[in-house]
């Protein structure tokens, strides 16, 4: 055994009275290589957190803010005297003493953030808020610390952002890539006439900020994918679901449950619509009340099947009261219930959602823990797949209309509804609705060379598909539909 | 020891309660999935000023650094922390996140009037963006 000199220990004794002892609370501790005490030399409070978060730089984003003040919330104590009672971070300490961190509990039911103080022009803009005592000062102003992303700036996307913006809740993110365009406005309040043709996101931003100039609006020009959501997630308390389609409803609802947002659903189908809270692992996610997709081109889109102007209206506006509630604490939020509208018989149901334990997602072993391919999932990129699983022979308008002017010899034939092809058709087209051709393939030759095709190309593949099933063996679609025509190849043809 | 803690949840409706979770501190607290077992736990006062405690409770430091002093040098102390949510869901505010500190177990017991209604435990995320919820082993 070696033993040190004399003068050497002396020397290291003296090292250690010369320091000052810093002792971690556990939650600090896993950012100090796991001590609980650090001996450090300085002359002040201030000095030796700068030592020791330079040492340890980790530590240094847990006591100090961005621009280096201490954390209000980190107490600090000089031999169990609080340097706040004290010279603060400039509080002399001598070697010997103990510098003690002690974290600040505290916590609460309510979202209230310091700070967000309202001006006279926010408490006159808000006194009919302010005056029910449910929702008050303390909720209003727990609405303008709040953050709200709705996914999709269309029908429900619109009344729903405008209320969010007049009720005052403070951030309101948008994700849209979309451009605005003429179909849009018999439903899209958020735009006018002088919007078609602009970003959907720019003419949003400049419609809510003119609402209301006190809120932020963080845009978001992009398509929402497996890649980007759960990182934009996780900067909002609630979500909101105005997508027009199954993989991003679905891309929605498992994003959330991953990241424990709460998921304010709506949709809406020509005249019928739903409203519902997802939360899980409280209540039942989207998957819980459909596990699976629909078929591929089962339920047409608005822009295929229509939808009547003022449904989005009436489902976007029970979104915004659902987010308002959830964020102020009030009432019961439609978690665990389906609301089914129906404008024509002017009706609501409610149906109970129970949570399904086999959920792969939110069940009690669940299979989904990360993101996946939706569009995959859902079928889309195979709904041009034929029966055997090949692809889907389909062509481009610009190739339709290279074979017409070659004068090949084909059968066009149209999918859609009468109606439709009165506001337009392709010349030399014939028409037999989707819903008319399982009884009316006898009208057509299986040997020719057939090309199908719709207004947007879904339909269109749901029929070649058939037709391939049935055994006609020259079947091809059209990317696009009428509408690519009329944008591509001649606009005279209208686009609806 | 979960029955002392919800009977102090209730008791304390329609305030929030606190207390502390105290164990072995675990060799990988700041995982997430890390399991920490919560051996023992006291009670304390919410100190946020009265008229508040509906909504919001505090702690007072100076019993946090009584209870970091106790346990210095055991390889125990403090695994985390709980509080009860009078009337509302089981799942943290905002405000639970400015406030939210990294490792910590934050249990939250749902309480309305005479009933309990869920408890779930949370900790913040990596980022410090958000809590993820923990896995509850009553044992």
């Amino acid at each position: 055994m070696i033993s040190c000199p004399k003068r050497w220990r002396s020397y290291e004794e003296e090292e250690k009275n010369m320091s000052v002892q810093v002792y971690l609370p556990t939650a600090l501790r896993s950012y100090a290589e796991k001590r609980e005490t650090v001996e450090l030399d300085g002359k002040t409070v201030g000095e030796i957190l700068s030592a020791l978060t330079g040492r340890y730089v980790g530590l240094k984003e847990h006591l100090f803010s961005p621009e280096g003040r201490l954390r209000h919330f980190v107490n600090v104590y000089v031999n169990d005297e609080d340097i706040r009672h004290l010279q603060g971070v400039g509080t002399a300490v001598k070697p010997g003493d103990s510098v003690l961190i002690v974290p600040s509990i505290a916590g609460g039911s309510t979202a209230l953030a310091e700070g967000a103080a309202l001006s006279p022009e926010e408490l006159r803009r808000y006194n009919r808020h302010i005056i029910m005592p449910e929702v008050g000062l303390e909720g209003q102003k727990r609405l303008k610390a709040a953050r709200v992303l709705t996914v999709g700036a269309g029908g429900l996307g619109s009344p729903l952002s405008l209320y969010l913006a007049a009720a005052g809740v403070g951030t309101i993110g948008v994700v849209d890539f979309d451009v605005v365009d003429f179909s849009n406005l018999q439903r899209q309040v958020l735009f006018s006439t002088g919007s078609v043709g602009k970003p959907k996101l720019q003419e949003a931003k400049a419609r809510l900020s003119g609402l209301n100039p006190d809120i932020r609006i963080e845009t978001y020009e992009t398509r929402l994918t497996s890649q980007n959501a759960l990182e934009l997630f996780k900067q909002y308390d609630v979500i909101a679901d105005g997508t027009d389609n199954f993989p991003t409803r679905y891309l929605v609802n498992d994003a959330c449950v991953l990241s424990g947002k709460p998921n304010v659903y709506g949709s809406i189908f020509r005249f019928e619509g739903q409203v519902s809270v997802f939360k899980a692992p409280e209540g039942p996610c989207y998957r819980c009340l459909y596990p699976e997709p629909p078929p591929p081109g089962l339920v047409p889109s608005c822009a295929e099947g229509g939808v009547f102007g003022v449904l989005p209206g009436v489902i976007g506006s029970l979104q915004a009261v659902e987010v308002i509630k959830w964020i102020l604490g009030l009432g019961d939020p439609l978690v665990g219930r389906l609301m089914l509208f129906d404008a024509l018989k002017m009706q609501w149901r409610q149906l109970k959602l129970r949570k399904d334990p086999n959920c792969p997602l939110c069940g009690n072993n669940p299979s989904i823990r990360a993101l996946i391919d939706y569009e995959a999932f859902c079928g889309v990129r195979s709904a041009v797949g034929a029966s055997n699983g090949s692809p889907l022979p389909e062509i481009s308008v610009e190739q339709l209309k290279a074979r017409m002017d070659r004068k090949e010899e084909f059968y066009l034939l149209d999918v859609r509804e009468p109606f439709e092809y009165e506001i337009g058709r392709i010349p030399g087209s014939h028409l037999i609705p989707l819903g008319q051709l399982p009884e009316r393939l006898g009208e057509l030759d299986p040997q020719s060379d057939i090309v199908v095709h719709c207004k947007m190309g879904g339909r269109s593949a749901k029929a070649a598909k058939l037709l391939l099933e049935k055994g006609f063996k020259r079947v091809t679609n059209v990317a696009g539909g009428i509408n690519a025509w009329s944008e591509r190849v001649d606009p005279s043809v209208p686009k609806y | 020891m979960m029955g002392e803690i919800e009977r102090h949840a209730l008791a304390s409706h329609p305030e929030e309660c606190c207390g502390v979770l105290l164990g072995p501190i675990p060799p990988d607290f700041d995982r997430q999935g890390r399991s920490v077992e919560a051996q023992e736990h006291r009670p304390l006062a919410n100190a946020w000023e009265s008229g508040g405690r509906g909504t919001r409770y505090q702690i007072d430091p100076a019993l946090i650094l009584k209870i970091e002093k106790e346990f210095r040098g055991t390889g125990r102390g403090i695994v985390g922390w709980y509080h009860s949510h009078p009337d509302l869901p089981a799942w943290p505010s905002p405000f639970d996140l400015s406030r939210a500190w990294p490792c910590y177990s934050y249990m939250i017991l749902s309480v309305f009037k005479d009933e309990l209604r869920a408890t779930r435990s949370w900790i913040r995320s990596e980022g410090g963006n958000d809590f993820v919820p923990e896995a509850l082993e009553i044992l």
